[in-house]
């Protein structure tokens, strides 16, 4: 029996038994049966005892394998479930934003958005991938009309293993690439900057661009304004951005555009510009350049032409001109400052003035001498001229200086540095005497609207800025309480009396100053029909809050049969304008009930 | 205990083989394969190009090949057992030279009309080769160390190969699955308990290895423990696919967004949508009860299998159905706890549902082998 199979762990307990056990056989044999039938009957039996015994084994090893089955399938469904039941999250772009991602918002001074980010898609393509080249050429085609199907084509079959097709796609673009269901195909995710009050303040915010262009993101970077100048902090890579408040007034600065659009069309000119700046905080409320631009599709740099007809630039930061006799008040203000003169000191304007070869003449003549206050009302050129040669060269500079008038502004804008005032080389008494009345020095609109403020709050310096403020420049003193409230009635009575009637605005005292100036000629001397209108004023007139400037570029109007440039005519009408309708926006209460308007005064008088 | 010891005669012939298919089997892998039809369809956008048509193609030709492997004896095909085995390891080998390389790994040879995965062929051969090792090994055998020692190596070739690809998601699969076998045809659990400590030995080498010279995993399966381990950490890096998957299966809740509403698989959110990380779809699409109803059909294939298993009266048969039942069961299970976070992301489809080829005709034909000895079990 060597044979015999070792069943001792099969069958425990049971003593092996022998499949042929001797006395069986003979026992077998004397009943005459076959002793090979009770062999085979051992065997069966011990076959069936060991397949009893795999197979108990065998059953309790799949009772475990079927109990490891539940509890998988039991982890499974309850996972399923959990992640079922969890909140469901928003989805988002598949490798978004490794690059950069959330360029912070720009809002304006009351959290209203002007500048934002939106998540689009860019167009690219694995032509190795791709299924049907020809296809999905000729259906790309349809879908952007400016592919050509077959230069596309050309350049899915050049061989290239990567092929941009397309910067950036509206959801219905990318929808309908979709439905050409071609695999090598293949979406990008994109930031976009988005402004959606398109050009209402585009040359503060600028504009942006990508920058370095990856599969899975594209960097956004600012290339003009604020985006630029504030570039670094608005990228910075912060889990929470935290937008850049600026000190735009969004309402204010759609009037501001609205008005100054309106008044650049009615009088014909070519170019317009604004600032309505806070007297005491130097914030600047709104500031508009037109032409203007929507920073959502910038216009590419011109190149050819003078850059400053461009709607690119910035006529209120970069655009530096000789703003003419809005600067005599600084001239006068600075006389009473240094104790030469007071307000009715009577000031010689005999006609002309002569210094050297040159001529100083006035608009018109207004008699031999005017008071100081005259002067300004009747905006006298050879009375300021006079007062300037008292104050001379070094003084004068001095003071303009200290009002910021020989530096670029210190705006935040990208732009800024390029607002170089123009200053004469040689600053002589007869450079002094134009100076005083606003010739010979060019600054921007942006360097007026501060000097304004230094010069009307008080008497303490304020720079410009775009940030949002709270609370007012403790700047230096440039000129005493008592020369500030004395400009301020000077040009108040302008308004009243003088040049620039026009600027009555009802309920609101404004007081301001005209200024005509002629501009440069290309290579020396100047147009005798081409100006440059100004308007500087502030109100409320005696406790002044903001600093309102217009300039419009070459406008002229018809009335009673003469055309007229000066800003009395154009400028003032369009600053009028932008105050009332202004005013009660920035919250400036009126100082009386304005009057009745002239359509009810009609009705009255009717009655009567 | 050899299958010739029973009546033979009981067996059906001809075509009558037909009558005796495990037709509710056949069912539920057709309902299956639907799911996955209608999943392709809506992540293509609602399109049967690309995936569609040649998903349902293959589909078809797996199901002509399932039909035919059942109705040809199961002794044919526990004989043809080394020579599967032989056949895929020497594939194996062939696909270091002549393979093409997809998503960084070496693993197919182009047919021509399909690419073979002969690493899907292993999952099979496996079965049958360790099903066939049992059948013929001595049962008081089965725990001797020598007797062991044998199937580990038989496991360890095509791992060690499919290792070099490299493809983890399979490896695991291979070792697993034989494992279960082994667990099966009875040997002691001792072994078992063995390996256990051994793997975690294991485990603590192989992180400890990190950085070292001998490092042992590459880096990308490095990265994707830790992501595993904290999906957190790297959300948009080598976590995104957990991620995503969760944001999907989160915002399906309970009913899910409605066919073709899915927002996260068709809008390019999810690498590898069509193929392993196809679940998000359904789970968004149709929500935990889609979901579920899914694992219902798969717990239903298993049902059978095991159903069909106590009834093959040889160890051959009853090896084989649990042996491929489990595949298929590490297949899903595998796949949907990579997908739901369970476990970290190690490239395995959902069995019948993903688009691909070769491991759709290999579980197929897998299932011809259990219908196989479901057929032509002695009665």
């Amino acid at each position: 029996m060597s044979d015999a199979p070792e069943t001792d762990d099969a069958l425990p307990g049971e003593p092996r038994k022998p499949l042929r056990p001797l006395a069986a056989i003979l026992r077998a044999r004397e009943r005459g049966e076959n002793p090979d039938l009770i062999e085979k009957e051992n065997l069966r039996a011990r076959h069936e005892r060991m397949r009893d015994a795999s197979q108990h084994r065998a059953e309790s090893r799949l009772l475990v394998l079927g109990l490891f089955f539940v509890l998988a399938f039991a982890t499974v469904g309850i996972r399923m479930g959990m992640l079922a039941t969890s909140p469901p999250a928003e989805p988002r772009l598949a490798g978004a934003a490794t690059i950069s991602s959330g360029r912070a918002d720009i809002t304006d001074r009351h959290g209203r958005v002007l500048a934002t980010n939106l998540e689009t898609r860019a167009l690219y393509a694995h032509p190795h991938e791709m299924v049907d080249i020809s296809q999905a050429s000729k259906k790309l085609a349809g879908i952007f009309p400016d592919l050509d199907a077959e230069v596309l084509e050309k350049r899915l079959t050049s061989g290239r293993k990567f092929v941009w097709l397309r910067k950036t796609l509206s959801p219905e673009q990318v929808q309908a690439v979709h439905e050409i269901g071609e695999p090598g195909l293949l979406f990008a995710s994109r930031e976009m900057r988005v402004y959606p009050n398109g050009p209402l303040a585009a040359h503060i915010l600028g504009g942006a661009s990508f920058g370095d262009e990856g599969v899975r993101a594209a960097e956004v970077i600012g290339v003009a304004g604020v985006e630029r100048a504030f570039d670094a902090q608005l990228r910075a890579p912060t889990p929470r951005p935290q937008p850049l408040e600026l000190s735009i007034d969004m309402t204010v600065q759609s009037t501001m555009r609205e008005v100054l659009a309106g008044g650049m069309k009615m009088f014909g000119a070519k170019g317009a510009s604004a600032v309505i700046m806070d007297v005491h905080t130097g914030e600047v409320i709104a500031m508009s350049s037109l032409p203007d631009f929507d920073p959502n599709d910038r216009p590419p740099l011109p190149t050819k032409g003078d850059p400053a007809d461009s709607p690119l630039f910035n006529r209120a930061v970069q655009g530096v001109y000789e703003l003419g006799s809005v600067f005599k008040i600084f001239t006068i203000a600075q006389a009473l400052e240094e104790g030469l003169i007071n307000p009715s000191t009577m000031i010689n304007t005999t006609q002309p003035l002569h210094w050297g070869k040159f001529r100083i003449r006035d608009f018109k003549d207004y008699g031999p001498q005017l008071s100081a206050t005259d002067v300004i009302v009747k905006s006298s050129n050879t009375g300021t001229a006079r007062v300037a040669q008292q104050i001379g060269a070094a003084r004068q500079k001095a003071f303009l200086q200290s009002l910021g008038f020989l530096e670029p502004t210190q705006v935040e804008l990208f732009e800024a540095p390029s607002g170089r005032p123009l200053v004469p080389k040689q600053w002589r008494e007869i450079q002094t005497m134009t100076i005083s009345y606003g010739h010979g020095l060019s600054s921007s609109p942006l360097h007026l609207a501060a000097g304004y403020a230094s010069l009307l709050n008080g008497g303490t310096r304020v720079t410009p800025t775009l940030l949002r403020q709270y609370g007012r420049q403790l700047g230096d003193r440039v000129v005493s309480e008592r020369t500030s409230a004395a400009a301020r009635d000077m040009l108040r009575k302008v308004v009243s009396e003088g040049t620039a009637s026009f600027a009555e605005v009802p309920g609101y005292a404004v007081g301001g100053k005209t200024g005509t100036a002629d501009k440069p000629r290309r290579g020396g001397g100047y147009y005798k029909n081409k100006v440059l209108a100004t308007f500087a004023s502030a109100f409320p007139a005696h406790d002044p809050k903001y600093t309102v400037i217009v300039t419009l570029d070459e406008g002229r109007t018809q009335i009673l049969g003469k055309e007229r440039r000066t800003a009395g005519w154009i400028a003032v009408p369009v600053a009028a304008e932008l105050i009332r309708r202004t005013a009660p926006l920035l919250g400036v209460r009126p100082e009386s009930v304005p009057a009745p308007t002239a359509g009810v005064r009609q009705a009255q008088n009717s009655n009567g | 205990m050899s299958y010739l010891e029973h009546q033979i005669k009981s067996v059906p012939t001809g075509a009558r083989k037909l009558l005796y298919l495990n037709w509710s089997l056949v069912l539920l892998l057709i309902a299956i394969a639907c799911i996955g039809f209608a999943m392709l369809y809506s992540v293509a956008g609602g399109a049967f190009s690309p995936w569609v048509e040649p998903q349902a193609k293959r589909f078809v030709l797996g199901l002509t090949l399932m039909f035919f492997v059942a109705l040809v004896p199961i002794w044919f095909w526990r004989n043809m057992a080394g020579l599967a085995y032989g056949g895929s390891v020497l594939l194996l080998v062939a696909v270091e030279f002549v393979g093409v390389t997809g998503m960084g790994a070496q693993r197919w040879i182009d047919l021509g009309f399909m690419r073979l995965q002969p690493s899907e062929l292993m999952k099979i051969a496996l079965v049958m080769m360790l099903a066939a090792y049992y059948d013929w090994l001595d049962l008081d055998k089965t725990s001797r160390p020598f007797w062991v020692l044998v199937p580990l190596v038989l496991i360890m070739i095509p791992v060690l190969l499919v290792l070099k690809q490299p493809d983890l998601g399979t490896a695991i699969l291979l070792v697993a699955g034989g494992g279960i076998l082994m667990f099966l045809a009875g040997v002691h659990w001792l072994y078992f308990a063995a390996v256990i400590a051994m793997g975690g030995g294991l485990i603590y080498a192989v992180l400890g290895s990190r950085g070292t010279e001998w490092q042992l995993l590459k880096d990308y399966q490095y990265r994707r423990i830790d992501t595993f381990l904290d999906p957190a950490s790297d959300p948009l890096g080598a976590g995104y696919h957990i991620t995503q998957s969760k944001i999907a299966l989160g915002s399906g809740g309970w009913a899910g967004r409605g066919f073709m509403e899915g927002t996260q698989s068709r809008l390019n959110f999810l690498p590898e949508k069509h193929t392993d990380f196809i679940f998000t779809t359904l789970a968004e699409e149709f929500g935990f009860v889609g979901a579920f109803s899914l694992l219902a059909l798969y717990a239903g294939v298993l049902v059978l299998c095991l159903g069909s298993a106590m009834m093959a009266r040889d160890r051959f048969s009853s090896l084989l159905i649990l042996g491929i039942a489990a595949t298929f069961f590490l297949f899903f299970a595998v796949n949907m706890s990579m997908v739901m976070g369970l476990a970290p992301v190690v490239g395995v489809p959902l069995p019948l549902v993903s688009y691909g080829g070769s491991a759709m005709l290999v579980l197929l034909v897998g299932f011809g082998l259990v219908q196989s000895a479901h057929v032509h079990r002695p009665r």
